[in-house]
């Protein structure tokens, strides 16, 4: 069990000092050594030659880091940039879409204050209507007692008046009755007076 | 062996004194070139697609699948701080399947021979003791395998575990390079076998075993790279009970 | 002679491991189907199984020539 010390840990150069070194020794050792066992070994079907060995050992030894530093470093740096490149860009994805989720949110909120401002706007422009209209119809219906007011009065006035006229033509026709019946000398005075409370008492209706 | 080895003679196949299996010293090394060749182009031309979005260019996605498979096994079998040995594991797994995929198309590969698969199995089992040392410090690890604390006259008991699991340390070795050779060596010599078999007529047999050998480059790379990583949470593990057993178990079935 | 014998001996040693891979895979399909959401931990531990049963062939496939020959 040989120690060989693979890629990890040593410096390049130094690796490529042993594999060199290997190679030279294998390629002696193939040459020269000859060792009984492994001819009887060679003879059973199993041809063991410890020099390719030893030599293949420090071909290995070298083609190992050559293949790592050439291929398999790039390969594995190449996925692991991709998978990160991935992971990022699903992470800024998802930033962007938190982003868009707040837009919108903000949008829908900025919405419906928009809305509700122009409800309330409505709202108290039809209240502001709607006062005016009541006080419109106030004024109209003052205006309207107020002439009815007067054609009441006017009407009051007119009726006392042909009242009065016809009260002084019926105490006058009354009168003139009376004095035709009795023909007599009448204190006219004191019997207009009595007359006239008559009137007042009987009243015409009207 | 027929045809196949006439052109594996060209590139020395057929040069070590064992006959027919592996490759001479020189072979090994061509066939290892050859590896390495085709690894780096794969890799050169999946460099071009690497990009930090999606990659469009399927060498790329391929090293991507492979690179996510590996990771899921590591963190699964390894744990959370298992990440930082796929670099290991991923270069063995394209190794050992790059090499096995060459065993298929060419008369050998260098995972057809026990030498460089003794040589993979010494990095990978050496490598875990060197995490094992640097997890548990150097008198922790060898006290690891002594196994559990005896006091009294059992330290004769702990003295025997301690050589029972050096010898299933070394076992490990042998156990994972021959799996590996003797999967690979034995499609190869099962494709010639019925080679032969349809050389009467001509038909190339072998060839319909091409995809059952697929499966087995597939499967062996894999196995290679589990037990790898079994055995590197095997040594980091160590404050869990539960692996303690099923290491005994492991080093019993060597 | 001992050809024969090899090839016998081969053949029970790939019963013995087909045996046991067969009960590998099927146990590992029952718990399979019984905790699909294990499935993963479950191909593990059958793969490495897998592998050490795998194993012994491949130990005897490489063994018994050389002990039959010497």
């Amino acid at each position: 069990m040989a120690n060989q010390k693979s890629s990890s840990g040593l410096p390049f150069p130094v690796i490529l000092v042993i594999g060199i070194v290997m190679m030279a020794g294998g390629f002696y050792v193939s040459k020269n050594v000859h060792i009984d066992f492994l001819t009887k070994l060679a003879e059973q079907g199993i041809s063991l030659d410890p020099g390719k060995t030893i030599s293949a050992i420090g071909v290995l030894l070298i083609l190992f880091p050559v293949i790592r530093s050439f291929y398999i470093g790039p390969l594995g740096d190449a996925i692991s940039g991709r998978t990160n490149e991935l992971e990022r860009t699903f992470t800024e994805a998802e930033s962007l879409r938190s982003e868009m989720t707040q837009m919108r949110s903000d949008y829908e909120r900025r919405l419906v204050e928009t809305e509700s401002a122009a409800r309330e706007q409505i709202q108290s422009e039809i209240r502001k209507a709607q006062e005016l209209r009541g006080q419109l119809e106030a004024d109209a219906r003052a205006r309207a007692d107020e002439y009815l007011h007067k054609a009441q009065a006017d009407i009051e006035n007119e009726k006392n008046r042909v009242i009065n006229d016809l009260r002084i033509h019926v105490v006058d026709l009354t009168l003139g009755a009376t004095e035709k019946i009795l023909g007599e000398n009448v204190d006219s005075d004191r019997n207009r007076k009595l007359i006239a409370e008559f009137i007042d008492k009987v009243e015409v209706p009207g | 062996m027929g045809e196949v080895l006439t052109a594996g003679t060209l590139l020395g196949a057929a040069g070590g004194e064992g006959g027919a299996h592996g490759a001479s010293y020189e072979g090994l090394f061509v066939y290892l070139g050859i590896v390495v060749v085709i690894l780096f182009l794969f890799l050169a031309n999946a460099k071009q697609g690497l990009n930090n979005r999606v990659f469009k260019k399927w060498t790329t996605q391929w090293t991507e699948q492979l690179y996510l498979f590996i990771e899921n096994m590591t963190v699964g079998i390894i744990g959370g701080h298992g990440r930082k040995y796929i670099p290991l594991i991923m270069a063995l797994w394209m190794i050992i399947f790059v090499s096995n995929i060459v065993s298929l198309f060419f008369p050998t590969a260098p995972t057809a021979d026990l030498s460089f698969n003794l040589a993979l199995a010494l990095i990978s089992i050496g490598y875990v003791q060197w995490e094992g040392m640097k997890a548990n410090g150097v008198a922790g690890h060898f006290s690891h395998f002594a196994g559990p604390k005896l006091g009294g006259g059992l330290v004769l008991i702990s003295l025997m575990i301690f050589v029972i699991e050096l010898i299933s340390e070394v076992m490990k070795n042998v156990s994972l390079s021959l799996r590996l050779f003797g999967n690979i060596e034995g499609g190869h010599q099962a494709v010639v076998a019925m080679n032969e078999l349809g050389a009467g007529v001509y038909i190339p047999i072998g060839f319909f075993l091409l995809p059952v050998k697929l499966l087995t480059c597939v499967v062996q790379a894999l196995i290679f790279t589990l037990l790898t990583c079994v055995y590197i949470s095997l040594v980091t593990h160590h404050e869990e009970e539960g692996h303690e057993h099923s290491h005994g178990e492991l080093a019993g079935a060597h | 002679m001992t050809g024969h014998v090899f090839g016998l001996g081969i053949g029970l040693a790939a019963l013995g491991v087909a045996i046991g891979l067969g009960l590998i895979g099927y146990s590992a399909m029952q718990g399979m189907s019984r905790q699909p959401e294990a499935i993963g931990k479950i191909q593990t531990a059958m793969l490495i199984a897998l592998a050490f049963v795998e194993l012994v062939f491949l130990l005897t496939v490489f063994v018994v020539p050389g002990s039959l020959k010497i």
